[in-house]
């Protein structure tokens, strides 16, 4: 479980604020999509987690300890994180990538290997075609999958991922969407999903957080916001989506 | 007399260009081994501890733009040795810099999402160093290197000066003898030499980067046992390096032998040249020759920690770069003060002098000192206002040298000009001066049939010539004084002129030259 209790992030000597007083609860086994476009406070909400960026203002608790007193290396090593700029290692093969926080906790190297064909058979990159490659023979979608096989590796409880299917094209980004989704099925896992497209979000997210403008606008499942929006915000976000949709359908 | 063929000379000078050449790679190997260590390390220091970033990249600047042959020489006296030692050090701290600065630049060069998953993964801060920036950085540091080691190859041939041997003796030699082949013969392999460091460095570049599992005729273990190869190039030439000068230079054996230098001009080599044949012909003791050492203060702190036992000086340099006092215009006088000095100073005596006097003298054309008879520099008086006279640079500005000699002779020429002695001579052959000042055992005066004119009013204090020796030296090899003492009064300056041009005019070799002159003294030679 993970607690966010009157959390802020500032700047400029705490002038400028990215996150507002954020209260948030996030469930094991949950699946959580922040929903946002860029600047609301998102993508520093869900780096506060991993402390990549550190909180300025009241506390975050992991499973009821506040992440400030545990040891910063050992936090990251236990959550896993996949970003847009996915961040593979240019010199390592897919198999070395994927193993990176197996090694990282000293596990034997046979583990590792193990571990990492298990991982690759799981994204769908067999261990045999795909393990000796390196990041650059890879597509960008291929990338990607990667990249969320080397955040799961260490079995870590927790799912971190920052807008990671942003930079790829839709067709791409709607397989990988189902793909996660039957992982999801495969792995019992806490997931916080960074995201700016509603699709997205009401596709993955079990709830939906909406951010806008560093304050955290409404929390619930798609159907919940959708039925009583919180705001004129929310409601308008949902609105136009609506709309494109139904002259879409109106085309066919 | 023609020169040797091209054949003749390389076949007579292959057991020393190979000698060179391991020195050479002794030199240039383990300075950039040395830097490559030291290098990673300060850049990776720098690296993580900011604070300390700017000081030490300016210290590590600062060392690559004092000029090298200063920095030779600065560190043969804070080392207080000649040869390798010193040579060694300066070469690593040349070597620094490019591989301190691309270090840094290529471990900052990692891509901003690679840093993002290296702390979000949970790296510490060395092991996303170690792990990350480093390998991402290889090219850039290897780029570093190879900018290094080239460097070094070309500024390891400039430790001939401070005797450290080299590629660069060859170059010394070439220059003091103006040798165009000798130069060749050093810069032509450190050329080589440079290349092949450089393409070995590459390889291994290539050979250390990641394989890529691509469809190759070859398995992925061929690729990586190609890799490995091209991989260890570098160190196999290290390596190579280091075991060809251990057998090229086996220990000091237990055999007698004394050390003898000289600076890098002609007349220095030759007297060396001439001691040592006298030595070990006369005496029958082995001779390490470490000529061409870069000038007269690098002789002589050479001499008083015993890396020489000999070599020859001049007085007037002695009492005025040594012994740092006035001229003394006496020349018995001031061999006996020198002798004195340097006795009780040095441990160290002046043997027989060799009988010439190599002072400044001022020289004309023969067929012009014949035609107004001038014979004394007092005869150029009444015409000096229409005269040009040329003179060399350091002449010109040294109150003991044409201002002196202007004031005590009441000449005022109509021109004076700055000018080379090389030049200055054929201009006098060619009547386009009418004076010039110079040596008085430059081999050039006789062969442009020039004239010398007699300093009538005493003004050139004398610069006699004759060989230093250690005291300790003398004592343990006595029969080595005796020897040397019988080449007192042997040259007079006509004879140091004629030995003189037969190097520099004739291109002979000074080991040659000085064995005929020898075949022609049996005397000296002879045995007791």
């Amino acid at each position: 479980m993970i607690e966010f209790r009157n959390v802020a992030k500032t700047y400029d000597g705490g002038k400028t604020y990215s996150v507002k007083d954020l209260n948030l609860t996030i469930e094991d086994d949950e699946f959580l999509v922040l929903l946002g476009s860029s600047g609301s406070g998102k993508s520093t909400t869900l780096k506060m987690i991993n402390r990549l960026i550190e909180p300025s203002e009241g506390s975050l608790l992991l499973d009821g300890k506040s992440i400030t007193d545990l040891d910063l290396v050992q936090l990251r090593r236990s959550i896993g994180y996949v970003f847009q700029g996915i961040g593979l290692f240019p010199h390592m093969t897919i198999a070395e990538n994927v193993a990176m926080v197996p090694r990282l906790l000293g596990w034997p190297l046979k583990k590792r290997v193990d571990r990492a064909k298990e991982l690759l058979e799981l994204i769908g990159l067999p261990y045999e075609k795909f393990g000796e490659r390196l990041p650059e023979q890879l597509s960008g979608g291929q990338q990607q999958r990667v990249g969320v096989a080397r955040a799961l590796a260490a079995d870590a409880k927790y799912l971190l991922m920052d807008e990671p299917f942003g930079a790829l094209d839709a067709v791409t980004r709607d397989r990988l969407q189902q793909e996660l989704l039957s992982i999801r099925r495969k792995v019992g896992k806490t997931f916080v999903f960074v995201t700016h497209d509603l699709f997205e979000a009401l596709t993955l997210g079990d709830r939906i957080a909406i951010f806008h403008e560093g304050v955290m606008a409404q929390v619930g499942t798609g159907k919940e916001v959708m039925a009583n929006p919180a705001s004129d915000f929310v409601r308008e976000l949902f609105a136009r989506p609506a709309q494109q949709l139904k002259d879409f359908r109106g085309m066919l | 007399m023609a020169e040797q063929s091209i054949f003749d000379f390389l076949k007579e000078r292959a057991p020393e260009l190979f000698q060179r050449l391991t020195e050479h790679m002794m030199l240039t190997g383990v300075s950039t081994g040395t830097a490559i260590v030291l290098g990673l390390v300060i850049a990776i220091f720098v690296f993580h501890y900011r604070s300390f970033r700017e000081p030490i990249m300016a210290i590590v600047g600062i060392l690559q733009t004092i000029p090298s042959l200063a920095l030779l020489v600065f560190l043969m006296t804070l080392v207080g040795k000649i040869g390798m030692t010193p040579a060694l050090i300066a070469l690593t701290l040349y070597a620094l810099l490019p591989i301190v600065r691309n270090t840094l630049i290529g471990l900052e060069s990692t891509p901003p999402s690679i840093l993002e998953a290296a702390a979000g993964l949970g790296m510490t801060p060395l092991q996303q160093i170690s792990l990350v920036r480093l390998p991402i950085a290889v090219p850039s540091i290897v780029a570093g290197i190879r900018t290094a080691t080239v460097v070094a190859v070309g500024i390891a041939t400039l430790s001939a000066f401070i005797g450290a041997g080299g590629l660069g003796e060859f170059i010394n030699r070439g220059l003091a003898l103006s040798s165009t082949r000798l130069i060749l013969l050093g810069a032509v392999p450190s050329g080589i030499l440079a290349i092949i460091y450089d393409l070995s460095l590459a390889a291994a570049e290539w050979g250390i980067r990641p394989v890529r599992k691509i469809d190759s005729p070859l398995s992925l273990k061929q690729q990586r046992f190609r890799r490995r190869a091209a991989a260890s190039l570098p160190v196999t030439l290290f390596v190579t390096g280091l075991i060809l000068y251990v057998v090229e230079h086996p220990g000091a054996q237990g055999r007698p032998h004394v050390a003898i230098g000289s600076k890098h001009f002609t007349e220095q080599i030759i007297l060396a040249e001439l001691m040592a044949q006298t030595i070990e012909k006369g005496a029958h003791i082995d001779v390490e020759r470490r000529f061409d050492l870069g000038g007269t203060l690098v002789c002589h702190g050479a001499l008083l920690r015993g890396e020489i036992d000999f070599y020859p000086e001049y007085t007037g340099t002695s009492l005025a770069t040594v012994l740092k006092v006035k001229p003394i215009i006496d020349p018995k006088v001031a061999f006996v003060t020198i002798n004195k000095e340097y006795n009780r100073l040095y441990g160290a005596t002046w043997l027989s002098p060799f009988g010439f006097n190599n002072s400044w003298a001022i020289i004309t054309a023969g067929g012009a000192s014949r035609k107004n008879s001038w014979n004394n520099i007092s005869d150029l008086q009444p015409q000096a206002n229409h005269l040009s006279i040329g003179l060399p640079a350091e002449f010109a500005e040294r109150e003991d040298g044409f201002p002196g000699l202007e004031k005590v002779y009441k000449l005022k020429f109509e021109k004076v000009e700055d000018i080379d002695t090389n030049i200055a001579y054929k201009a006098l052959a060619e009547n386009q001066l009418d004076v010039a000042a110079g040596n008085s055992t430059d081999g050039r005066i006789d062969a442009y049939k020039l004239k010398i004119l007699s300093d009538d009013k005493k003004y050139f204090p004398a610069y006699q010539s004759a060989p230093v020796a250690r005291v300790d030296t003398l004592r343990k090899y006595p029969q080595v004084e005796r020897c040397l003492n019988k080449l007192g009064g042997q040259i007079d300056d006509a004879a140091m002129r004629a030995l003189n041009y037969e190097v520099d005019g004739n291109h002979k070799s000074p080991a040659i030259v000085v064995a005929t002159f020898l075949k022609l003294h049996p005397e000296i030679t002879k045995v007791d």
